[in-house]
């Protein structure tokens, strides 16, 4: 049982690191990105080849895995994102590059690191006995990474000079730019921090679930569901909705079948959006 | 009765400047399909564009007309090629009537999904019909007292119409590209009606259409049901054209090359669906070396597309034929100016 929970917390909090990069996509810019799940690939790719290949520290690995991934984040907004919404594009043509981007960073992990299924060697090698139960410590370092990052970002938004810019441009970006902040430069910074969200949650799931090119696809769209169930464009939200998926697929897996939890967890979306769209923290999502 | 003849032979002579690029390109592509239909796999090929057109015609109604996107084609796509399959297969229902019920169940799931769908906003669209695609996978992937699980269903009966046993991808053309032509025959007379004109309408405004009393919601659900008639058709008729079906079929990678064949032919256009089918459909085949690539392909097309020809193939060849009239025009004067 305690098993149980402490699977669901980690997957729920992997779910909310990724869904807090689509809520600040989307309260930024108003867009979506659907390559946040391979940023997520890319990003165990990265971290794998730092910490296994290079033996670097793992502390060290993340941070340069951070960086990287911020910077394909912004580069993807400021290059082709913002010379598509340039030529007049509609919203959905932003979401169909985006899918097109997902695509070439499969293909490009499959063309580098192979399409076999690796092996991320684990970061804490012990286990911690918890109310009789032993635990991976590698779990409970998913958890606590995600805990962790969650309130830096909090931090980040409401307390430093930029995040309070930042959160002033997605309210209103004539008057932001009107009072001097850069808006362009806070809609690549969302683009950036969530593509590097996205990459910390790679890493830190790397040891327990083995990295390989598809690994993203299905965490990005569950991410998504989550993000959509706690009210989307809602970082808060976002990671009560991934949590709460989180739970909702290890409790479908343990009791039903673990064939299905995908179905459910699909459904679960489906649901949500015929009968509270808005999610559990009411966010405007119907026209 | 001479003035008449003379009548119809200057409505003839209107009718054929006016359309004279359509009658050769159809005309065209007829001597191409006779010489292909041949050998057995260009036959395929060619059964593969006709099917593919069907879906994509479907999707260009929803997306290129009504400007609601669905990322989800491949599950109206299963459904559609599951249930003609399990129908004549387990229940003797003859492949030419279990066709059109597997394209009547993909509709009604279309309707289904097309409820919420009809209120969101254009991301959580994309979104709801991602899921929608993912739950009709891991459902056919899982279910495997009903579906065969990811081993699928093998000897799916033939078609036979009158007695008569489509068995060869040769025959089976001719099946498949009646069902084209009826197609795209309905989808001409679906645009050229109030119903079309509605679609635009949606598309252009949402707002503007409801003030002019245009049913929005309505509209939206009947494009959606249009389009997963169309992919269900294509679905069922590609289940008893390969007599062999496996949840590896129905990916999302397979709505993509849906998306990617409309986007590439040229959205809103009567030959771009056709184009984009054809063009993807051949491509795959060349590039079948490349297969493990096949999404990369899809993607730099997809890229392609939306930074330097907005309006796809089509749109290429309208800019060429402008171009050329220009330069037409341009050399007309001069050569009528030097008699005199």
């Amino acid at each position: 049982m305690l098993t149980l929970i402490i699977g669901a917390l980690m997957q729920g909090s992997v779910y909310g690191l990724v869904g807090m990069g689509y809520g600040l996509i989307y309260k930024a810019s108003g867009l979506m990105s659907l390559a946040q799940g391979d940023m997520l690939m890319i990003g165990a790719f990265l971290g794998m080849t730092f910490y296994k290949t290079l033996h670097l520290p793992f502390a060290l690995s993340l941070l340069l895995v951070m960086v990287i991934m911020f910077t394909v984040g912004w580069l993807l907004e400021r290059v082709l994102v913002t010379s598509l919404l340039a030529k007049g594009a509609q919203q959905v043509y932003v979401i169909l590059c985006t899918i097109a981007i997902s695509m070439v960073l499969q293909n490009v992990a499959m063309f580098a690191w192979g399409s076999n299924t690796m092996q991320f060697p684990p970061i804490l090698n012990f286990s911690i006995n918890l109310f009789g139960t032993t635990v991976e410590a590698d779990r409970l370092l998913v958890l606590a990474v995600g805990i962790l990052f969650m309130l830096l970002l909090h931090f980040f938004m409401q307390k430093t000079r930029f995040g309070t810019a930042m959160r002033a441009a997605a309210q209103d970006e004539t008057a932001a730019s009107a009072l001097g902040i850069n808006v362009p430069m806070t809609k690549g910074v969302a683009w950036g921090l969530a593509s590097m969200l996205a990459g910390v949650a790679g890493v830190i799931l790397g040891p327990s679930y083995g990295v390989y090119t598809a690994m993203g696809a299905l965490i990005g769209q569950k991410a998504f569901a989550g993000a959509v169930t706690g009210g989307y464009g809602n970082m808060y939200g976002a990671i009560v909705g991934g949590l709460f998926l989180g739970f909702v697929e290890a409790f479908c897996a343990f009791y039903i079948s673990s064939l299905y939890k995908d179905f459910f967890a699909f459904g679960i979306l489906i649901i949500v959006m015929i009968f509270m769209p808005n999610g559990l923290f009411k966010e405007q999502v119907m026209e | 009765m001479n003035q008449n003849t003379v009548l119809t032979q200057q409505k003839g002579a209107a009718f054929w400047k006016k359309n004279r690029l359509s009658i050769i390109a159809i005309a065209v592509l007829c001597v191409a399909a006779a010489v292909m239909l041949r050998t057995r796999y260009l036959a395929m090929i060619l059964d593969f564009i006709c099917i593919y057109t069907i879906a994509v015609t479907g999707l260009d109604l929803l997306f290129g007309y009504t400007g609601q996107v669905s990322f989800g084609q491949a599950g109206f796509y299963a459904i559609g090629a599951y249930t003609s399959a399990l129908l004549s297969k387990n229940l003797g229902v003859p492949p030419i009537l279990s066709i059109f019920i597997g394209a009547l169940l993909a509709t009604v799931f279309g309707v289904i999904i097309a409820f919420p769908a009809s209120k969101l906003v254009k991301h959580f669209l994309s979104l709801l019909t991602i899921a929608f695609g993912l739950m009709v996978y891991t459902f056919v992937n899982s279910c495997s007292a009903l579906t065969g699980g990811p081993s699928g269903i093998t000897g799916i009966p033939k078609v036979s119409i009158f007695g008569l046993e489509l068995g060869s991808y040769q025959s089976y053309f001719w099946l498949v590209a009646i069902l084209m032509v009826l197609v795209l025959i309905t989808k001409k007379n679906i645009i050229n009606s109030r119903v079309g004109r509605a679609f635009i309408a949606v598309r252009e405004n949402p707002h503007a259409a409801a003030g002019m009393g245009i049913n929005v919601a309505k509209y939206k659900i009947m494009a959606f049901a249009i389009s997963a008639f169309a992919a269900g058709l294509a679905g069922a008729l590609y289940a008893h054209m390969i007599r062999f079906i496996s949840p590896d079929t129905f990916t999302k990678d397979q709505s993509n090359m849906f998306m990617t064949m409309l986007l590439f032919g040229g959205i809103a256009t009567m030959s771009g669906s056709v184009i984009g089918a054809a063009a993807i459909t051949v491509m795959t085949e060349l590039l079948q070396q490349f297969a493990a690539y096949q999404t990369l392909i899809y993607a730099v097309l997809i890229l392609i597309v939306l930074f330097l020809l907005p309006n796809g193939t089509v749109g290429l060849f309208s800019k060429l034929k402008a171009a050329v009239r220009k330069r037409g025009q341009k050399r007309k004067p001069g050569k009528e100016g030097t008699p005199q």
